[in-house]
């Protein structure tokens, strides 16, 4: 039997007192309004606190063990230090609360609000917290090990050194989280979405990654040791000092990675190089490396006047200054302009993926005809029209590129176009 | 046209789908389209849902598209899919086109527009730069 009635609880509430170090065992209170209530050190467990209204209560060190708080509305509440093993937080509102250091080993957490709440140093092992809303959530050195996360909302969530070996993290969404240095050997991420996530050091060994999506990640020195990552996207990904001894690795999709120490597009690879990289093989820096067919102008040359015409399937890198330059390529080759690279008054023609890592700006107009993919890169630039092929160009726009461009649809023939009007043949 | 509250709890103007809004719209939240509106638009933040469509001018901090746009649409930072139309001027001080894979569906169709994003280095200032270590000419290689 709890100390206090459900009656004198209300009314201690209402008058303002304090219930700190309150024995509340198997209260029976719900739907009670009890905003702002100073229960720290309370004792609550198995208490039945469903849909009860705890803003910005102060629960600090309160043992909540096993304790029904199904649709509470615990905003802003202070739960740190708390003990919440087995508690059922199913569908509660914990935006901005405060769990730091709190035990929720066990809770269940499913469809609940955790967006912005603090829960570094948390312990969530084996807590159900299936489409569970954690973005903008700080879970720094929170233990999820073994924790259940499929469909949850991690969105911009700062997970740095955080445990989660053996997790379920099917379809759950990380865009944009920070997970350098986490913990997740074993886990089952098929279908995760680690789109832009930075995951520096992050252990993924012996992981289920099916169809998981890297674009755009900061993956540098990542373990994908043993990891199964079929149809896996890795577009994109930053992956210098990558591990991936023994990892399954068919049918992922990759059109490009960056190599780069220091993750600025400097060392994109493609194709055969890519392989390379997860074989634990080291790509070098220079020349002789590049794959055959490879044409490279290196920075410091300069190219006036000049036509050049690559086959279907070559890869072109441009690090120099081309002026007045009119370029062709073939289906399916790789023209790479980049980041020292510049093209001015140039023009290139034909079906190839081109990527802008410096900078172009047209000659005669349109600048680029008939490109299949075009992808203008941070702090790349690109001055000129486009005029895309009857199948519409791919393209891709990193934030942070500097666009003065007109598009034109296939056959558009470069009506809206400025420049002087005369098409290279 | 409704004031929501949504997951951040922050008020939103949504056109819900099936709704077709036509004229000006100044808001001081933001804007939700899931259906369509026609004329000029003002807010904080746009998001147009691959339901709606915006064909106007637009005036806007935050600008999310996954639906079709056309228009003029002037904004700090542009998040585009979707399609955009024809006759259609973006200026952005950041945009940002997620590259699809070539497998997958076209993150954005463009129609005939013109894109004018961020600050492109002067090509003077780029030919200086790219020119200032050591120079050499070279010959275009063997064909």
């Amino acid at each position: 039997m709890p100390s206090l009635q459900p009656d004198e609880v209300i009314k201690k509430v209402q008058k303002g007192e304090s219930l700190e170090r309150a024995d509340l065992r198997g209260v029976v209170l719900p739907r009670a309004v009890l905003d702002g209530v100073n229960l720290r050190r309370g004792e609550l467990d198995g208490a039945n606190l469903e849909a009860a209204s705890l803003k910005r209560a102060n629960l600090k060190n309160a043992s909540l063990r096993e304790t029904f708080l199904v649709g509470a509305n615990l905003e802003d509440a202070n739960l740190e230090s708390a003990d919440l093993e087995g508690c059922n937080l199913e569908n509660a509102n914990l935006r901005g609360a405060n769990l730091g250091r709190a035990n929720l080993e066990g809770a269940n957490l499913m469809n609940a609000n955790l967006s912005g709440a603090r829960l570094a140093y948390a312990e969530l092992q084996s807590a159900n917290c299936g489409k569970t809303d954690f973005s903008h959530s700080i879970l720094t050195h929170a233990d999820l090990d073994e924790c259940y996360l499929g469909g949850a909302r991690l969105g911009e969530a700062d997970l740095r050194n955080a445990t989660l070996r053996g997790a379920n993290l099917e379809e759950a969404d990380f865009a944009k989280a920070r997970l350098d240095h986490a913990e997740m050997g074993d886990a089952n991420a098929n279908l995760a979405r680690f789109v832009s996530a930075s995951m520096q050091q992050v252990n993924l060994s012996h992981s289920t990654l099916t169809g998981a999506d890297f674009t755009d990640a900061d993956a540098r020195k990542i373990n994908f040791t043993g990891a199964r990552m079929q149809g896996a996207i890795l577009t994109g990904a930053k992956l210098n000092g990558v591990v991936a001894t023994d990892a399954e690795v068919a049918g992922i999709t990759c059109e490009w990675i960056d190599a780069s120490t220091e993750g600025d597009g400097s060392k994109p690879l493609r194709n055969a190089q890519i392989v390379a990289l997860l074989s634990g093989k080291e790509v070098e820096e220079k020349a002789p490396t590049r794959p055959q067919g490879t044409r490279y102008f290196g920075k410091g040359d300069v190219l006036r006047n000049a036509s050049l015409e690559f086959g279907g399937g070559a890869s072109v890198e441009i690090e120099s200054l081309f002026e007045h330059c009119s370029i062709t390529i073939g289906t399916g080759t790789e023209l790479v302009i980049g980041k020292h690279g510049v093209l001015a008054g140039c023009q290139i023609q034909g079906a190839g993926n081109i990527t802008i890592h410096g900078h172009f700006f047209e000659g005669d107009s349109p600048g680029i005809v008939g490109p299949s993919q075009l992808v203008v890169s941070k702090g790349a630039s690109l001055v000129g029209a486009i005029e895309q092929p009857e199948s519409f160009t791919r393209f891709g726009f990193e934030p942070g590129c500097n666009l003065r461009v007109k598009i034109a649809k296939p056959g558009a023939q470069s009506s809206s176009s400025k420049g002087n009007g005369r098409r290279k043949k | 046209m409704a004031e929501v509250k949504g997951a951040a709890s922050e008020k939103k103007t949504l056109i819900e789908e099936g709704t077709r809004f036509k004229g000006s719209l100044s808001s001081t939240c933001a804007v939700v389209v899931r259906g369509s509106i026609e004329g000029d638009v003002e807010a904080p933040a746009l998001t147009v849902s691959p339901s709606g469509a915006v064909h106007g001018k637009v005036k806007v901090g935050d600008l999310r598209s996954e639906g079709e746009i056309a228009g003029e649409f002037d904004a700090d930072s542009v998040l585009l899919s979707g399609a955009v139309k024809d006759n259609t001027v973006i200026k952005a001080r950041s945009l940002e086109v997620k590259l699809q894979p070539a497998s997958g569906k076209m993150q954005v169709v463009f129609g005939e527009c013109a894109i004018d994003a961020g600050e492109p280095a002067g090509k003077e200032a780029a030919i200086a730069a790219a020119t200032a270590g050591d120079k050499k000419a070279s010959v275009p290689p063997e064909p």
